[in-house]
C-alpha cells in the first residue's frame, strides 16, 4: 500500500519536483499540495496523510507552526534550503531533513528511512524537550556574528522573535541568531526565563515594573500577550 | 516519460554541471520544463525583492531573497545560492542602506544568470526537438 502524503510548499517548482519523484517512486501518493500552512492545516482538519514534506519557510506561518498545530502523528520530512534548522528539526522529531534542491537518490533514502522506522514519534506538542545540555548550566552557546558566543543566562534581558531569527538582548550588547524563540524557550526552560508574548521571552529577574500589558526591563517596554498574562501573574512574587 | 537520447546535454560553465546531471538524470524534457519554470518565476519574486529593498523592509527582503536563492539551485546556479543564503542572513542584522552595494552586486548576477538561464533553455529546447 502506497504511503498518503502532503506537500506544503510555496515555490511551485520545488513541488513540482516533489510530486514527480512520488510519482517516479510507486511509493507515495500524492493528496494535495498547499501553498501555505493555513490551507494545510484546514485539510488536516478532514484528512490525516500518512506522510507530511513540509518547507520550513512560507509565506504566514512556517512549517515549525504547522508542526505545533498538529493533532496526530504523521512522518514529516522537512524541505528547506537552509541547514540551520538541524536543531529544531531534531527537537520536533521530524524523520528527515531535504536541503533543496535535492535529488531523487537522496528523496529514496528518506522514504526508507521513514518506512524503516515502526511507530510515529509523539506529537510534539505532547512531547518532552529532549535533554538540553545547555538546560543545567548557567550560560549558553549561540551562533553569531560567525562565531559561537558564550552567554551567561543571568546576563540576558530578553529574547524577541525576529522570524527566523531571535536577538538576545543583554546589557552590553545584543546578539542575533538564526532560531526560534520556541527552541530558546525549551532550552532556557527554568525559573527565570519566561514568555511573555508570541515574540518576547524575558528574565523576569531583569524585571524593572509592570504598568497595564508592559512589562519594562532596563527601560524597554515589552507587550505581554493575553494568552500569557496568567502565567506571568503566576510566576511574578507579588506581595 | 519521452526515452532519454543517448547524446548528452552539456550545460553552460557557470552551472553546477554535475549537480544538474544527478537532478534531471539526463531527462532533458524536463530540464526544460523546470528552466522554463524558473524563467516564468523569477521576475516575479525577484519584482518583491526589489520592493522589499526600497521599502526597507529587511526581514520581508530576506524573505523574498531565500525563495529566489532556492529558485537559483533549481537551474543549478549553486554559487548565486549561496551568495543569497549569505545577503539573507545580512538582512536580518543590516539596514538597506548598508547593504546597498551587496544588493547592487547581487542584482548584476541575477541579470546574468537571468540571461545565461535564457539561453539554456533555448538550447535545451532546440536539442529536445532535434
Amino acid at each position: 500500500m502506497k504511503t498518503s502524503c502532503i506537500i506544503v510548499e510555496d515555490i511551485q517548482i520545488a513541488a513540482d519536483f516533489l510530486k514527480k519523484f512520488c510519482e517516479k517512486s510507486d511509493l507515495v501518493d500524492v493528496k494535495g499540495h498547499f501553498l501555505n500552512v493555513e490551507d494545510a492545516l484546514e485539510f488536516l482538519d478532514q484528512h490525516k496523510p500518512d506522510l507530511i514534506f513540509l518547507d520550513v519557510e512560507m509565506p504566514g506561518a512556517n512549517g515549525f507552526q504547522l508542526l505545533d498545530s498538529l493533532t496526530y502523528s504523521p512522518k514529516i520530512i522537512l524541505t528547506t534550503s537552509k541547514t540551520d534548522y538541524a536543531f529544531d528539526a531534531f527537537q520536533y522529531h521530524v524523520d528527515d531533513y531535504l536541503k533543496k534542491p535535492f535529488t531523487y537518490k537522496r528523496f529514496l533514502e528518506a522514504l526508507q528511512k521513514i518506512q524503516d522506522q515502526p511507530a510515529p514519534p509523539p506529537p510534539p506538542a505532547a512531547s518532552p524537550a529532549p535533554p538540553s545540555a545547555s538546560s543545567d548550566m548557567d550560560f549558553l552557546f549561540i551562533k553569531a556574528d560567525d562565531k559561537l558566543v558564550r552567554l551567561k543566562k543571568d546576563d540576558i534581558l530578553f529574547m524577541e522573535s525576529m522570524r527566523d531569527y531571535v536577538k538576545f538582548v543583554t546589557p552590553g550588547k545584543t546578539y542575533i541568531t538564526y532560531s526560534t524563540l520556541k527552541s530558546m524557550e525549551e532550552k532556557l526552560a527554568g525559573p527565570s526565563f519566561l514568555k511573555v508574548h508570541r515574540s518576547y521571552i524575558i528574565n523576569i529577574n531583569k524585571i524593572d515594573d509592570i504598568r497595564g500589558n508592559t512589562i519594562y526591563v532596563q527601560g524597554t517596554p515589552i507587550p505581554v500577550g493575553k494568552g500569557h498574562k496568567e502565567e506571568l501573574a503566576a510566576r511574578l512574587n507579588i506581595l | 516519460m519521452k526515452e532519454i537520447r543517448s547524446d548528452r546535454f552539456v550545460f553552460h560553465e557557470r552551472l553546477n554541471a554535475a549537480f544538474l546531471e544527478e537532478l534531471f538524470e539526463g531527462d532533458t524534457v524536463y530540464a526544460e520544463t523546470v528552466f522554463e519554470d524558473f524563467l516564468r518565476d523569477l521576475p516575479a519574486y525577484w519584482e518583491k525583492v526589489q520592493a522589499s529593498y526600497q521599502s526597507k523592509n529587511m526581514s520581508l527582503l530576506g524573505t523574498n531573497i531565500h525563495t529566489c536563492k532556492t529558485l537559483f539551485g533549481y537551474v543549478g546556479f549553486t554559487d548565486l545560492q549561496e551568495l543569497c543564503q549569505e545577503f539573507e542572513i545580512k538582512c536580518a542584522l543590516n539596514t538597506a542602506e548598508a547593504l546597498q552595494m551587496d544588493f547592487d552586486i547581487l542584482s548584476g548576477k541575477k541579470q546574468d544568470a537571468q540571461k545565461i538561464i535564457e539561453n539554456e533553455y533555448s538550447r535545451l529546447k532546440r536539442f529536445n526537438e532535434g
